[in-house]
């Protein structure tokens, strides 16, 4: 009996391991995803004030 | 290259608007209803897999010859069912459909990778229960049989696949040459499959696939096992849409998380006293 039980704890565990890891990658994924976007939109909002002190120090 | 100029997207030759503009446009939001049936399909997979579980371990009766060791069979040809023909079957037609220049998409190309991961999980899954089926059956863990050794080869193959696309390329570049070595690894399903009939083997011949598509089990044992097909093929969809969604994400971060950090370091390099060269170095 124990075959029997060590067959479905190997299949049923790994296969429940590899759901919980695409799951916490799904979500890390997602995380990062929503950092670039915060990032670079707060980044064309700086960058536009920038830019233009920047160009006015090139061309006094 | 002037500062507000839209920094090109090295990975698919676009445009992104990193700093001039609002920002990257986030990949396209999973609908509620795509969400719902993905959730329902996980459900299902479950409350399917627990009823085998307990149908196999308590209540269908042991085998005459085998014992309480045909119990296995209820999740181990299940298994090898999504690895072998769900799995790496559909990552071909995908390489296939990627190829055609008609359906050329990189949908394909991500679907293909999604099916051979989540089948190379089922893959081992098959190898080991069916080592642990042959320690008392045959009374060796391993064999160099056919069908094993074929099996195990097919591991190979498509981990080779996997390691493929970890090399650094264009999308698209990455995308042909994954499809040709799918297409080739794919050849060996036929020769697992028929290994039995071909080669005098230690492993039994078909149960469910067999030429006359008869079951050669009956009454719960056969219901038991179908319930095992079933259960372990909703959980394959529902890994591979977690999984394709993966690869939409890691794709879009690939095309804009440069140019996000780019335009980030040139605006805190554009802060007060600091002067903003007008090429930065190592970018073309």
């Amino acid at each position: 009996m124990r075959y029997i039980v060590a067959g479905y704890v190997v299949i049923l565990g790994l296969l429940f391991l590899y759901a919980v890891q695409i799951v916490w990658r799904r979500r890390r994924l997602a995380r990062a995803v929503a950092r670039v976007v915060a990032t670079a939109t707060a980044t064309a909002h700086d960058g536009a004030g920038d830019a233009v002190a920047t160009s006015v120090g090139r061309h006094p | 290259m002037s500062d507000l100029e839209p920094v090109t997207d090295r990975t698919h030759g676009s445009p992104v608007p990193a700093a001039a503009d609002t920002g990257p446009t986030p990949p396209p939001a999973r609908s509620a209803r795509s969400r719902a049936t993905e959730r329902v399909i996980g459900v299902l997979a479950l409350v399917g897999t627990v009823f085998t579980v307990w149908l196999g371990l308590w209540v269908t009766p042991p085998d005459r010859t085998q014992g309480d060791l045909v119990r296995l069979v209820y999740l181990h040809p299940g298994v090898a069912w999504v690895a072998l023909y769900l799995a790496f079957g559909l990552a071909a037609v995908s390489s296939v459909l990627y190829l055609w220049p008609r359906t050329r998409s990189l949908f394909w190309d991500r679907l293909a990778a999604a099916s051979v991961e989540v089948g190379v999980v089922f893959n081992v899954c098959t190898l080991v229960s069916g080592s642990i089926w042959g320690k008392p059956t045959w009374g060796v863990w391993w064999a160099w049989d056919a069908r094993l050794t074929l099996t195990a080869v097919l591991l190979v193959l498509f981990l080779g696949y996997l390691a493929l696309r970890r090399i650094p390329a264009e999308p698209e570049v990455r995308a042909r040459r994954s499809a040709f070595v799918a297409l080739f690894a794919v050849l060996d399903v036929p020769l697992v499959h028929f290994s039995v009939n071909w080669w005098n083997t230690l492993h039994q011949g078909a149960t469910v696939l067999n030429p006359g598509l008869t079951l050669k089990i009956h009454g719960s044992m056969a219901w038991t096992l179908l319930l095992g097909f079933v259960s372990l093929t909703l959980a394959f969809v529902w890994m591979l849409l977690v999984r394709y969604r993966i690869g939409v994400l890691e794709d879009w971060l690939d095309a804009n998380e440069l140019d996000a950090a780019l335009a980030e370091r040139r605006s805190e390099g554009a802060g007060p006293g600091h002067t903003v060269p007008s090429e930065p170095v190592g970018v073309a």
